[in-house]
């Protein structure tokens, strides 16, 4: 049933919105983090976003995936903190680049975006309903 | 004045051949039964799939999310509603069958 198809994408944009949040809420977590796995302050990540094309769906239309997560390689904010174990010869501590007001708008956005598909799958909903009641 | 011996009551044959064949399809669509055979079909997937969904959220399967669970829920809810829908024409298109006056 085509009304399926609408419901897959919106499903797909649901998942790639719920990635985004959890991306931006790791960020916020991971914003004064000094020490990785990998050495060096926590990297600020981002979310890619890849259209793809969508099993059973009408031809044409597409979903969308989380293609990758990516480290965003800006520079670490420098502060001045003698005492830190982490501070370098200089006293400077190299926290992550990781802007909170960024985040919080990124949250948001990822949330309304959310919402929206909410939005778009109950129309779909309601419309397959309707069609339904055709003759009820 | 006599009378001929009444024979034994022979057995109820039950009628051969092409007197009771089933329903015969006509013309080039697709079969009623069909229909409601794939919508049925159809539902009982996506119930399969609901259930399996709900059954792992619960279970704490970090894989399956709430939206996923909730609209694989809807999915079957349509689908089973759809062949309610259908078997509902059926049955009145039969009611209106035998409603025929002869």
């Amino acid at each position: 049933m085509d009304f399926f198809s609408a419901m897959e994408v919106s499903a797909s944009g649901l998942s790639a919105q719920r990635t985004r949040m959890t991306v931006a809420s790791s960020n916020l977590a991971n914003a004064s983090t000094t020490r990785t796995a990998a050495g060096g302050p926590y990297q600020r990540r981002d979310v890619v976003l890849a259209s793809v094309p969508m099993n059973n769906a009408t031809a044409g239309v597409s979903g969308v995936a989380v293609q990758q997560i990516v480290a965003d390689p800006t520079p670490p904010r420098l502060e001045y903190d003698p005492g830190h174990p982490d501070a370098d010869v200089d006293g400077y501590v190299a926290y992550p680049n990781v802007n909170p007001v960024e985040e919080m708008v990124d949250m948001i956005t990822a949330s309304r975006a959310y919402e929206a598909g909410v939005t778009t799958l109950s129309t779909a909903v309601s419309m397959a309903e309707r069609a339904l009641g055709i003759g009820r | 004045m006599s009378a001929a011996a009444i024979g034994p009551i022979a057995p109820i044959a039950l009628p051969t051949g092409s007197e009771v064949a089933g329903p015969r399809r006509v013309g080039d669509g697709a079969a009623f039964g069909d229909v409601l055979g794939d919508a049925i079909a159809s539902a009982r997937a996506n119930e399969a799939t609901a259930t399996d969904l709900a059954a792992r959220f619960a279970e704490g399967d970090t894989s399956v999310g709430i939206h996923e669970t909730v609209i694989a829920a809807e999915k079957a809810n349509v689908s089973l509603r759809y062949a309610t829908t259908l078997k509902n024409k059926l049955v009145e298109a039969y009611r209106e069958l035998m409603a025929t006056q002869v």
